[in-house]
Formats: structure tokens, C-alpha cells, sequence
């Protein structure tokens, strides 16, 4: 009795740890059981780097939706994002890649717009505003530095 | 000021325009540009004399390019609809002159530092359209610039431009958002008053 006790003591203590495990992994992984309640909307950036599904989408700070996927088409990254149920979203609404910190992860910010037409279930945000490259950035800036004509306005071999 | 004298660029432009699979905005929005490019280069409208005159044709130019109403609705973003239709209308006004006048200062430093101007191509989705180009500067930099466009009748007009990724709209309408945040709309309106020049007509 007090054997069988035992045994079924480990073996829920067992099954608990192998929950954990689960929940973590699907929490680190973000992946989802079921599908979430809401409804999914598209958007093309020119640049989606570091954009990948999971990423959050908020508004004013608050995650409103999630993305669902992200493909290449017509050389353009274009993001299937979705949103939860009673959020709506104005025609005009801006979607823009931003960094959390300098070089941390990337998440997607709305802005809501003024417009009186909203973008229904499967519409598309056509205003969007794509990730920052500083790299791009940074080599104009040295570039266009090393690029300027001299003082006898030549430009630079 | 680098940007902005950029955006001047991006609005300007096209003197020396190389052609890509152009479609109706971008036929469009380049004789726009061309026309003031030549404004702007034309050595008799260069003079002191006739300063307010350049502005002034400059300024007709834009009018009929650039739809004001849409880019400063947009602009003020979610507080548009909490205002009245007198504050609206206020805002349009006040919107397009603060704009105006900023590119139009900057119109009057333009010495020809456009070096090349290429359309890249536009898409269209429905009454909406962008068309992607790049300006080279003469001292070899590259700017990409996108326009934002919406179909009014047979014309495409502008109501926004990215400039390196970075929306105008966006700019404005975050900079409205954290003003109204801290502030009234009467404050931004004065604000707005104070930026534009009285004597401008």
C-alpha cells in the first residue's frame, strides 16, 4: 500500500515535470495549440529584417496581435499579422518596424490613423514604414564623408 | 537640416530625370517636378525682384500636387475626429502653410546640388499608389524616397513621402500625438501659428 503510495507520488511529480517542460518550450518557441481569436490583416515592408512569426504588434505599448507569418514577395517582405478581435484599425494606420532598445529584439508598432475607412479581416495596411538600417545608414554617413570633393573640387579617387 | 534639404530634393527633383516603367502617378507626379525644378533653375526668376513670385508659382505647383487635406488629417492621426469641423478645416490651413513655408525657405538655398533623379516604379492598389525612386546628390549620395499617393478624380496626389524608410506623415503625426499628449489642440494650433511667417501671404 504504502509502495503503490509512493509510486504514484513520483509519477505525479514525473508527469508535473514534463508539463513544465512542455509549457516552457511552447512559451520560448511561441508556438500556439490553438488558433488565436481574432483576424488577420497583411502588410509589405521593404525592409522586414528581423521580423520572424511571434513577433508582437503593438499599439501605444499594448500587444494588440501577433505575426503569423513572414515571405517574400515582389522582392518585398510581406507579413501576415494577427489582430485581436475589437481592435479596428483605421485605413491610414501606420505599421513601422521598430528595435526594443538599440539592439534589441524587433516588434511592430500601429499608429492609428484619421481615416474613416477601417482595414476589414484579410485587408492589407498599405502604409507601412520599413526596419531602420543603421549599417546602411552609418556607410552613407562614412561614404558621403570620404566621397566629398576636395578643396579643389575634384571628387575622390 | 540635412533631411529636410533632402526632402526639398525629394519633392523637387527630376531636372535630370531618368525614366522607369512609368505609369500615371509617376507621369504625373514628374511633370510636377519638373516644372519646378525649372522654376527653380530659371535664371530669371532668380533675382531678388522677383523673389515672391518664384515662391508664389512654386507654391501653385505644390497645390496641385500635394493633397494638404489628406496629408494633415492624416497627420493629426487619431485626434483628428475629436476635433470640430472649424478646427479641421483650421488645421488643413495651418498644415499646408507650415509645410509650404519650410520647403519653400529651403526652395530659395537650392543651388543645384541634384545631381540625378530615377524613378524605381510604383505599384498601385486601388486608389493608392507608390512610386519608389532615388536621388543622387552631386557629391555621390543615394537617397531612396517613396511617394504615397491617392487618386482624386484623373489626378494622383501626394499625401505623404518616405525619405531613407522615414515617413513625413509618421513624423508629424507622432510629434502631434505627444504634444496633444501633454497639451491641448489650441497650444498646437498656436504653435503651428507661431511657425508660419505673417507676412507670407
Amino acid at each position: 500500500m504504502k509502495k503503490a503510495y509512493l509510486e504514484f507520488v513520483v509519477g505525479l511529480f514525473l508527469a508535473i515535470g514534463i508539463g513544465c517542460l512542455a509549457w516552457m518550450s511552447i512559451k520560448v518557441a511561441r508556438k500556439e495549440f490553438f488558433a488565436r481569436k481574432g483576424y488577420q490583416v497583411q502588410a509589405a515592408f521593404s525592409n522586414g529584417s528581423g521580423l520572424r512569426r511571434g513577433t508582437p504588434v503593438v499599439i501605444a505599448g499594448v500587444e494588440i496581435g501577433r505575426v503569423e507569418s513572414v515571405g517574400l514577395a515582389d522582392y518585398e517582405a510581406r507579413v501576415r499579422i494577427v489582430i485581436q478581435q475589437g481592435v479596428v484599425l483605421q485605413g491610414d494606420t501606420i505599421a513601422s518596424i521598430k528595435t526594443k532598445g538599440l539592439i534589441g529584439e524587433k516588434y511592430i508598432e500601429f499608429t492609428p490613423g484619421a481615416s474613416d475607412k477601417t482595414i476589414k479581416p484579410g485587408g492589407v495596411i498599405r502604409e507601412t514604414q520599413p526596419a531602420m538600417d543603421m549599417e546602411a545608414l552609418i556607410g552613407k554617413y562614412i561614404q558621403g564623408n570620404l566621397a566629398k570633393p576636395d578643396d579643389k573640387g575634384q571628387p575622390p579617387r | 537640416m540635412k533631411t529636410l534639404r533632402c526632402r526639398l530634393l525629394a519633392l523637387v527633383a527630376v531636372g535630370v530625370s531618368l525614366g522607369a516603367c512609368a505609369g500615371e502617378p509617376t507621369t504625373q507626379l514628374r511633370a510636377t517636378t519638373d516644372k519646378i525644378i525649372a522654376l527653380l533653375q530659371d535664371p530669371a526668376l532668380k533675382t531678388e525682384a522677383r523673389n515672391s513670385e518664384r515662391r508664389q508659382l512654386i507654391r501653385k505647383e505644390l497645390d496641385q500636387r500635394i493633397d494638404w487635406a489628406t496629408a494633415a488629417r492624416s497627420s493629426l492621426g487619431r485626434h483628428w475626429a475629436k476635433r470640430t469641423r472649424a478646427e479641421q478645416t483650421e488645421f488643413v490651413s495651418l498644415f499646408s502653410r507650415l509645410l509650404e513655408e519650410t520647403f519653400i525657405d529651403k526652395f530659395q538655398t537650392y543651388h543645384g546640388e541634384l545631381d540625378k533623379f530615377e524613378y524605381l516604379g510604383e505599384k498601385i492598389l486601388d486608389e493608392y499608389a507608390s512610386v519608389k525612386a532615388q536621388i543622387s546628390t552631386k557629391d555621390h549620395i543615394v537617397h531612396p524616397v517613396e511617394y504615397r499617393l491617392q487618386k482624386s478624380g484623373q489626378d494622383w496626389r501626394v499625401y505623404d513621402v518616405l525619405l531613407e524608410g522615414v515617413s513625413l506623415v509618421k513624423n508629424y503625426r507622432d510629434q502631434f500625438d505627444e504634444i496633444l499628449a501633454k497639451s491641448s489642440y489650441e497650444k498646437l494650433a498656436a504653435d503651428l501659428r507661431a511657425k508660419i511667417p505673417q507676412a507670407s501671404p
